[in-house]
């Protein structure tokens, strides 16, 4: 099948160094500490965050510092065919932890000892790219939960179809079987803290493939910045300062 | 007494701390003036929204907003054979989730306590009031069905839990379009994409276009607490966490009562106090018919 026609046109009309529109808001679910809702397209997922907060297990406290937890889940209605068990199956586990891991790299726990930090992130529409879309709208959470972190973290994925690098795939694209590279850095420090690849992909190739979903990542950082500033300006507004 | 020692410390101490420390007191002094700390007489409800549409891949949605509480409903179909004792008969299955984002009280791993009871109260409340005609969702009688599964997320909890859930099923069911299908030749039903419509078709579509279901009367609910002798409506999740006793009460488009729900609670009410509870779900009645209408009018026009 085609997935870069000989005009270099993807599916959806992109060129292959494109990425989808992205969206996002913060201060959606008022009950929570912190929450955005974040957009790349058709895939569509909001994250709430709850904390610092008192630790509900006791015997996962820490003493020196806060503990982290996340929860990823899927929408029975967000995939094409309705989901059974959108929760607790093995992909619903393995990217709680990979949030998890990415998210807790950067807070600074230290700060908070004894205290719990709890990430939960819905996906309301699946349309690939699901990982990513989930990191940035908890990157925007923990923004306007006001929780302090090293760097902002954002993430993009990119693959390898047709000999020609793509960014940002969609779901017809990530399901064709070629390489998906997911990235995540923390944009000014310039670090990578996630970097998830499977399928075969030649070592020059990866390079170059990496080398884009890095470039997708600050195009991401950029927006949320952005968004971030926009949100500060409506606080002082609102502030009447 | 708390009464006493809170008047006592309330002059030196600041609302927040106020409203935090002694709750109740705090709710009954603005209840003293006939209002409630966000600014609301006790019968009016908060302002409502609904955005019909909201998730673009399900057959039919509705977004709903009561204040803060809000709730996406997305209803799905699939096709499926109908049982024996009802050949002309599809089917639906009513499902309600409380996902950790919606409350800080909901722990992941462990449902929410309101989730099940508020679930089995939507089914109950939909299926009995024949808002659906179970024969629309058929497709050839004795082979092929549609079912329905009517998925509702809250995506905030901010009390009235049920009555937005009710309203959003309800909208997502005005904005339900039922696919095009025909049955092909091994007997199965296929769906009919919009691109090939035009071409030569193999066989008859069972059903000509995208038709919308036919509701017959649609229900709308209220939530209201009762404290002492007031009568509050549409409570948030604070009033509802302090003073415990909830009646719902849902009447159909006509007025009649389809369902009354008071499980209990400290509170024990006279038949006038539930008849006040019906009179101010006859009000309620008005503005949500109305703003359905709107809502469905505006997906028109686009």
């Amino acid at each position: 099948m085609e997935y870069v026609n000989p005009e270099g046109l993807r599916l959806d009309g992109r060129r292959p160094l494109e990425m989808r529109q992205l969206r996002a808001e913060i201060g959606v679910v008022a009950r929570a500490d912190g929450s955005a809702v974040f957009e790349m397209g058709n895939t569509k997922v909001i994250a709430a965050i709850y904390g610092p907060r008192e630790v509900q297990n006791k015997s996962q406290q820490i003493n020196d510092q806060a503990v982290v937890r996340c929860e990823y889940s899927m929408a029975n209605f967000s995939t094409g065919d309705r989901m059974r068990k959108p929760k607790h199956d093995r992909r619903s586990t393995e990217i709680s932890l990979v949030i998890r891991q990415t998210m807790e790299a950067c807070i600074l726990t230290h700060l908070m000892p004894r205290s719990q930090i709890d990430i939960f992130v819905q996906v309301l529409q699946a349309d690939g790219g699901t990982r990513s879309a989930c990191i940035n709208a908890a990157t925007l959470a923990l923004a306007d939960a006001g929780i302090p972190m090293r760097d902002l973290v954002t993430s993009c994925a990119a693959g390898y179809l047709n000999t020609t690098p793509l960014l940002d795939l969609n779901y017809v694209e990530d399901s064709a079987g070629g390489p998906d590279v997911t990235v995540g850095i923390l944009p000014k420090l310039d670090k990578v803290t996630l970097l998830q690849m499977d399928a075969k992909l030649p070592l020059d190739t990866f390079e170059t493939v990496m080398q884009l979903a890095i470039e997708g990542c600050k195009a991401v950082a950029n927006y949320i910045r952005e968004i971030l500033l926009e949100n500060t300006k409506q606080l002082e507004f609102r502030r009447g300062v | 007494m708390a009464a006493a020692s809170g008047s006592d410390l309330s002059s030196e101490m600041e609302v927040d701390a106020f409203r935090r420390l002694f709750p109740l007191n705090f709710h009954e002094r603005h209840l003293l003036k006939s209002i409630r700390p966000d600014g609301r007489t006790l019968g009016k409800a908060r302002d409502t929204i609904i955005s019909l549409g909201a998730v673009t891949s399900a057959n039919g949605s509705a977004l709903t907003k009561i204040g803060c509480t809000t709730m996406l409903a997305a209803i799905k179909l699939e096709v499926m054979t109908p049982t024996v004792e009802s050949p002309d008969d599809g089917c639906i299955a009513i499902d309600f989730h409380m996902p950790p984002i919606c409350s800080p009280i909901v722990r992941p791993g462990r449902p929410a306590e309101a989730a099940p009871v508020v679930a089995k109260q939507l089914s109950d409340t939909i299926l009995s009031s024949g808002m659906i005609d179970l024969k629309e969702l058929s497709l050839v009688s004795g082979k092929a069905a549609w079912m329905a599964y009517l998925d509702i997320y809250c995506l905030d909890a901010d009390g009235s839990l049920f009555d937005a859930a009710l309203l959003s099923a309800v909208a997502a069911f005005s904005h339900l379009q039922i696919p095009v299908v025909s049955l092909n030749d091994e007997g199965r039903i296929v769906l009919i994409s919009e691109d090939n419509g035009g071409g030569k078709l193999e066989k008859e579509p069972v059903n000509k276009e995208k038709r919308k279901l036919k509701l017959a009367t649609i229900p709308f609910s209220l939530t209201c607490i009762l404290h002492k002798n007031y009568i509050l409506a549409d409570p948030t999740a604070e009033e509802e966490s302090i003073m415990e006793t909830l009646v719902t009460v849902v009447l159909d488009s006509s007025s009649q009562l389809v369902s009354l729900y008071k499980p209990g609670g400290p509170v024990l009410a006279q038949t006038s106090a539930i008849q006040d509870c019906v009179a101010l779900t006859r009000q309620r009645l008005k503005e949500l018919q109305k703003i359905l209408n709107e809502a469905i009018s505006d997906m028109e026009v686009d």
